[in-house]
């Protein structure tokens, strides 16, 4: 008899098998779809549990007899047997049993589809706009949440928990697609479109997400996350959100760091309330010098726990595990303390000012530019000094 | 007929074209493997030549050739069509750089042309043997090159005569040759008698009829509406107001095919506007709109009179003269029931250039524009 696999190749065909088994038992998985926190994931999730097993067990059953028929019939140098055709009642049977099965498939997952698809009941609206490769949620005029003027902001979306909130999603450059598995299906983010995503989460907590469509180079680093809050919670955070800029101290290392702010960042990110020396507000410029025509405004910029696309923690390990850890009732608070200077991921944050396009690629060679007309993707390497950068991050950190 | 020598140096040939092409187009080329290839494809090009040429220097094929010699030779355009090459390209050293690249393709189908028919010629002693071997080289090369021009010289002509003719004209005329064009291939099928000649008679009389008719159009220029049109550059008179433009509202659309997506649909009736946003549940009295991006609101008129959507921008100072301006762009004008769409890009938001507004000249009323 011929040997058909090798021992060495059977322990690494076993190995590959137990590695992908195992990793179904990762307790640490924040973007499984298994895991539904909401009642849309929970809808997903309700016809994934009747549809995996069907396809499961169709998918087994065929797989053994594709083994069966490759060990049993393989060449062994026999005559090839006699030919049949026309089995009407196998076919017939073999034809309508995929029918049926098919047709029970069919008909949960169509009238999932239209409840996934329902928004006639939204209570709250944010607006989701991609690009290249970062998310921009800005808040519209919703009085009954305390939103009197539109809050924008990048990364993190801050939703109320048990609100039943619909995104409005469209993109700047390319085709993206927002994910939060723990939420919600996909939905595609397309130029000159406007299509609708409800997001809802039942309790308080942070929920991972991943762009889900390939938008070029750092697709895999466009990240995202939802943070839910009780509703008082929010409130105080939309308080925050709207509430006065407030300018460092004079003769502090964080003053300084806002005139590097103004001489170099204003270009692209926009600080509402940030003025200049004449007392002329200062405006980004971002179409002038980003190829998606925005950067991430900054405004608030300790409120949220990560930055560069919500790539990069802004909180060090310790704090992040604190936060993420936090119980239902503790994790508004812990959440709405933002970062503080103890918090505070200097490495990450000092690295990425330092040489941005080192840390996420983002065609930042100066001298390949040409398709874009000159403009970066991303955040280039500034040049900018250590001393610059100490006084970066001290004025970054009154940013709260 | 190929011999052995000139088969191998042409298949060499061929290898190192495609080596080239697809190191330039996959390994970043630099000067040294760019020159190694290429002078590869010219040696083994060359050599291909000579041995194509003198057949391997065989006694038999070099017999064949002297008896070739014996034959009368036929007449041959390509030093012509050469020559014209030549003249182009001269021509278009003086001129614009299009016409020497048409020059040097011309030059380099005739060169290739005259080139193997000589070569055929000298085939053997058979002139129908060295036509077919003639053809049978240049046909893969003649067919698809004749067919493009072909079809060129065609929807060039045919869009010529259409912007000629009026719009209405056009139609017809379009239904007309087509239906002539399935009814000769309904004939061609089935009836064999509508045959050979007839068809290549009919062909001839309708290419001939295209060309002229192409080249005479093309001679008087576009139909008036669309010469007025482009003369008057009338999009560039972009006028917003309450009177219906000369210009801009012209040729005015009043269709939108594409209404899904939109980020707001404003609406004006009984003398208000109100503004519907996808996901919204009732209308608005403001439009969020995201800054530096392509967004489309739809203006949809229920006033009796012919209205436009105006969208208030803000001032700019501009920098030669120092004057203040209005910013604002516009639909066109647009009836009873129907609709047009208004695409803008905004760069700044509202809180620092605006206030930006949704309008509607003759009409006391507005929607806030926010741009967070």
């Amino acid at each position: 008899m011929k040997r058909m696999m090798s021992p060495r190749r059977l322990t690494a065909l076993a190995g590959v098998l137990g590695v992908a088994f195992l990793a179904g038992c990762a307790k640490n998985a924040p973007q499984d779809t298994w895991q539904p926190k909401g009642p849309n994931a929970e809808k997903i999730d309700n016809l994934n549990w009747l549809v995996f097993p069907i396809a499961g067990v169709v998918g087994v059953i065929m797989l053994a007899l594709f083994a069966v028929v490759m060990v049993k019939f393989r060449d062994r140098g026999q005559p090839i047997p006699k030919q049949t055709h026309g089995k009407p009642a196998l076919e017939v049977t073999l034809t309508i049993i995929p029918a049926l099965i098919l047709s029970v498939v069919g008909v949960f997952t169509v009238r999932g589809i239209f409840d996934l698809a329902e928004d006639k009941d939204t209570e709250m609206i944010i607006n989701v706009t991609g690009q290249q490769w970062w998310w921009e949620y800005d808040y519209p005029i919703q009085e009954e949440y305390g939103v009197a003027q539109p809050i924008i902001t990048s990364g993190q979306m801050v939703i109320p928990a048990g609100t039943k909130v619909l995104l409005r999603e469209t993109s700047r450059d390319v085709i993206h697609s927002f994910w939060v598995p723990a939420l919600n299906g996909k939905k595609d983010a397309v130029p000159g479109r406007i299509h609708l995503l409800r997001m809802e989460a039942d309790e308080p907590g942070i929920y991972a997400g991943q762009c889900a469509e390939f938008c070029g180079l750092s697709h895999a680093n466009m990240r995202m996350e939802v943070v839910a809050l009780s509703k008082e919670d929010f409130a105080a955070w939309v308080k925050n959100q709207l509430a006065d800029y407030n300018a460092p101290a004079k003769d502090t290392l964080a003053k300084q760091g806002e005139e590097v702010f103004l001489n170099q960042c204003v270009r692209c990110h926009q600080v509402n309330g940030l003025k200049r020396a004449d007392g002329t507000p200062a405006i980004a410029a971002p179409e002038d010098n980003v190829y998606a025509g925005a950067a991430p405004n900054l405004t608030k910029f300790m409120a949220r726990n990560t930055f560069a696309g919500a790539m990069f923690d802004l909180v060090n390990k310790k704090c992040r595990e604190d936060v993420w850890g936090a119980s239902s009732s503790e994790f508004g608070t812990k959440y709405l303390a933002g970062v503080t200077e103890d918090c505070l991921n200097t490495t990450d944050l000092r690295a990425w000012l330092r040489n941005a396009p080192v840390m996420k690629p983002m065609y930042a060679n100066p001298e390949k530019l040409e398709p874009t007309d000159g403009k970066y993707r991303g955040m280039p390497n500034l040049n900018l000094t250590e001393d610059d950068i100490d006084k970066l991050v001290a004025y970054l950190l009154t940013l709260r | 007929m190929f011999t052995g020598a000139s088969k191998y140096f042409l298949g060499l040939t061929a290898g190192a074209v495609v080596s080239f092409v697809l190191y330039l187009l996959f390994v970043t080329p630099n000067d040294l493997g760019a020159i190694a290839l290429g002078t590869v494809v010219l040696v083994a090009g060359t050599l291909a030549g000579v041995t194509l040429f003198n057949r391997d220097a065989e006694a038999d094929t070099i017999e064949d050739a002297t008896g070739a010699a014996s034959q009368p030779l036929s007449n041959s355009v390509w030093p012509l069509v050469c020559a014209l090459g030549v003249a182009l390209m001269v021509v278009g050293l003086a001129s614009v750089a299009m016409v020497f690249l048409i020059g040097l393709g011309v030059l380099a189908l005739g060169a290739i042309e005259w080139l193997v028919q000589d070569w055929a010629e000298g085939a053997s002693a058979d002139n129908k043997f060295n036509a077919f071997i003639r053809e049978r080289a240049l046909n893969p090369l003649e067919l698809p090159i004749f067919a493009a021009i072909g079809a060129g010289v065609i929807a060039f002509s045919f869009s010529r005569i259409m912007l000629a003719m009026d719009k209405s004209a056009g139609a017809i005329l379009f239904i007309i040759i087509a239906s002539a064009v399935l009814l000769v291939g309904f004939l061609n099928a089935f009836k064999p008698n509508f045959r050979g000649k007839i068809v290549a008679v009919l062909a001839a009389v309708a290419g001939v009829a295209l060309i002229a008719g192409g080249v005479a159009t093309a001679l008087s220029g576009e139909r008036s509406q669309l010469a007025e049109a482009s003369a008057e550059d009338h999009f560039a008179h972009k006028e917003c107001g309450e009177e219906k433009s000369k210009y801009f509202d012209k040729l005015a659309n009043n269709r939108v095919p594409l209404r899904s997506g939109v980020t707001a649909t404003v609406i004006l009736e009984d003398g208000k506007l109100r503004a519907e946003m996808i996901g919204f549940p009732e209308p608005t009295r403001y439009v969020t709109i995201p800054k530096a991006n392509d967004v489309s609101i739809l203006f949809r008129n229920k006033d009796a009179e012919d209205r436009r959507l105006k969208l208030t921008l803000g001032t700019e100072v501009v920098a030669e003269t120092g004057v203040e301006e209005k910013l604002y762009t516009c639909t066109q004008m647009t009836g009873e029931d129907q609709e047009n769409v208004l695409v803008v890009n905004i760069k700044k938001q509202s809180s620092v250039a605006g206030p930006y507004e949704l309008v509607v000249p003759g009409i006391d009323d507005a929607i806030e524009v926010v741009v967070p």
